[in-house]
């Protein structure tokens, strides 16, 4: 296990007391910002709450995708297959064998685990490019399953999860209902990496995206933990997936596997910073707002522009914005062209 | 029997196209290590420029393929020389992320200004059969297979021959090796993802010939150039070729005897059983799927 080396600290009132504070500091800020969000709830018309609560959506997505990806190392560029896999668990679990929502919900988390341990033993051996498309094809794979499992999943034309009259197993939570969701699954998703971040699980992973087999040789089992990191993160995705079937009521296979969900989970900790807690949190917030500023001032070319951002700030902040600050901070070098230096032929 | 082989005939033919689509991909990734998301967007741009040329010159599109090459040459070049190179020895996420936001434009793009109809550039032969017994051959897919198999094995030989190749695939093996010799890799990546899109475009202008095309096609093309890439094995020049040509005839076997649309999910099916069991791919060599990502 990599240590900690504590450097001298030259302050005279760095005493016990202060690093409590420092340890507790960001909880603290977060119960702040948990308690600003059900405040916000108060304030916003219908069609505002159903954005915030996507914007929610995406912070619980992107952090489940930054323990695979961020802390490990390993780009899934098939995450979008647990979201599918637990959005359709509950579907047919509400529909066909009248489950409330609350056991699917969390049934459908155990079971997208539990996909994710199947597929992560075996393809979780592959590194870089090969374990991206690997998962890629499993996503794709999926879908294609799916919708040709018609007696389960109803196939290409959807299911409907019972939300009226004597079929509904729990009641329509309504905008209200899954703004609190969504909120308390961003909430988990954050404590769990939070948790992570600061554990010896977390520096487990951190050493493994560093180099794997040094990591092999200090003594950590690294397919173990490769495998509980995706299973953790397939767990997240799933609950999320899970709560978005209900939301949505009908439910496709083109939607539910949709590669570009994938994709802007990866963007959003990308452009926050891959491998922290603050990052995702924050390219997910700011991510999923410009896209909904761009898709209602400039409709048609919404898409396009977002393309353009999405290259500007991969050149210009490769490693995301939380370490850029970082590591400007810690170097005294702000520039952002020194920056474009480092990776540029 | 007969159905048998038209369905072999007919995926090999698409094979040998799957084979050029995918060429440009497999090379890229081979000597730059860069996943290119864009590809299939660079494919229908090339279907595009072969229609437009088809359309207002009158340019049949086997020869209007080659000013779609010309085209997608200098698009590609100026995209690695001045975006592309910029990133190279970033993580893999970033030139992941870079090419997919390119793949949005370029796709976008191609919706606002080609709109989002389907398209075909349409010619007098290329619905016409040659019967070979009981079985049908379409002119225009023949014509088609024949030229990009001939492409593929000439992109072969400019690799394996000419210094300009062979330059391109020493930076590919070490950049810093091949700097040391003099090779200026800020031109030669450019070039090579020059080449790749230019294969890419003619790709277009065909598949734009014996099929239909519109923007939202391009990703699916990016993906069967994965699975082509990966299942052929990087490190060969021959591997596009092999991995197009299984894939058009798994395709093509599966349409006939699978039920529903199950063939979909085939392509994947293959791709994954290709990574876990052989994940240098059929004819690649060991040293590009054991590299680590800078």
């Amino acid at each position: 296990m990599p240590t900690l080396t504590k450097v001298p600290q030259k302050r005279i009132f760095s005493t016990l007391q202060g690093d409590q504070a420092r340890r507790l500091r960001p909880w603290a800020l977060g119960l702040v910002v948990l308690l600003a969000a059900l405040g916000l709830q108060g304030q916003l018309y219908s069609g505002q709450e159903r954005t915030v609560a996507t914007i929610f959506m995406f912070v619980a997505l992107a952090q489940a995708w930054n323990l695979i990806g961020g802390f490990a190392g390993y780009a899934s560029f098939g995450q979008v297959v647990f979201f599918g896999v637990g959005g359709y668990f509950t579907a047919v679990a509400m529909s066909h064998w009248h489950f409330n929502f609350w056991t699917s919900l969390l049934l459908s988390g155990f079971v997208s685990a539990l996909f994710a341990v199947i597929i992560g033993i075996p393809l979780l051996r592959l590194k870089g490019h090969y374990f991206a498309i690997a998962t890629l094809g499993v996503a794709e794979g999926m879908r294609e399953v799916v919708t040709n499992l018609t007696d389960l999943t109803g196939g290409g034309a959807g299911i409907t999860v019972p939300t009226v009259g004597s079929n509904a197993t729990t009641a329509y939570l309504g905008n209200d209902g899954f703004y609190q969701l969504f909120l308390g699954l961003a909430v988990l998703s954050v404590i769990i990496s939070g948790l992570v971040a600061r554990n010896k699980f977390g520096y487990a992973l951190r050493a493994i995206n560093q180099d794997e087999d040094a990591a092999a040789a200090l003594g950590i089992n690294t397919n173990r933990m490769k495998v509980l990191t995706f299973a953790l993160s397939g767990f997240i995705t799933g609950l999320v997936g899970a709560s978005y079937a209900f939301q949505q009521v009908t439910i496709f296979p083109e939607r539910l596997f949709d590669v570009d969900i994938t994709v802007l989970m990866i963007i959003m900790v990308i452009i926050g910073g891959s491998g922290t807690v603050l990052g995702p949190l924050l390219g997910a917030v700011a991510l999923q707002f410009l896209s909904e500023f761009l898709r209602q001032n400039f409709t048609n070319l919404h898409t396009f522009i977002l393309g353009a951002i999405i290259i500007v700030a991969v050149v210009l902040l490769p490693q995301g914005a939380v370490n850029y600050v970082n590591e400007a901070r810690r170097t005294k070098e702000f520039s952002l062209l020194a920056n474009v230096r480092k990776y540029r032929l | 029997m007969s159905a048998f082989l038209q369905a072999t005939i007919y995926g090999l033919l698409q094979g040998g196209l799957l084979a050029l689509v995918a060429v440009g991909f497999s090379l890229v990734w081979g000597v730059m290590n860069v996943v290119n998301l864009a590809h299939g967007g660079f494919v229908i741009l090339g279907a595009y420029v072969g229609w437009e040329m088809h359309q207002w010159f009158g340019l049949d599109p086997f020869l209007g393929m080659f000013v779609a090459a010309a085209v997608m040459f200098v698009v590609g070049y100026a995209l690695q020389r001045l975006l592309i190179n910029l990133v190279i020895n970033g993580p893999i996420f970033i030139t992941l992320l870079l090419t997919f936001g390119l793949d949005l434009m370029i796709v976008q793009g191609m919706n606002l200004v080609f709109s989002a109809d389907y398209r075909s550039i349409r010619t007098s032969y290329a619905s016409q059969s040659l019967a070979l017994g009981s079985v049908r051959v379409p002119l225009g897919r023949l014509l088609a297979f024949s030229l990009a198999v001939g492409i593929t094995l000439i992109l072969v030989a400019v690799m394996n021959r000419t210094r300009t190749g062979m330059s391109i695939l020493a930076t590919g093996m070490d950049r810093g090796a091949a700097r040391l010799m003099g090779i200026r890799a800020r031109h030669v990546y450019a070039l090579t993802f020059g080449i790749a899109a230019a294969l890419a475009g003619m790709a277009g202008a065909m598949i734009g010939t014996v099929g239909t095309f519109n923007p939202s096609a391009a990703a699916s093309f990016t993906l069967m150039s994965f699975v082509v890439a990966v299942l052929g094995g990087l490190g060969n020049m021959y591997g596009a070729l092999v991995g197009g040509l299984v894939i058009g005839l798994v395709q093509a076997w599966g349409g006939q005897y699978l039920p529903g649309t199950w063939v979909n999910a085939l392509a994947f099916l293959v791709l994954i059983v290709v990574l876990i069991f052989r994940p240098t791919g059929l004819v690649g060599r060991k040293y590009y799927a054991a590299r680590l990502e800078v």
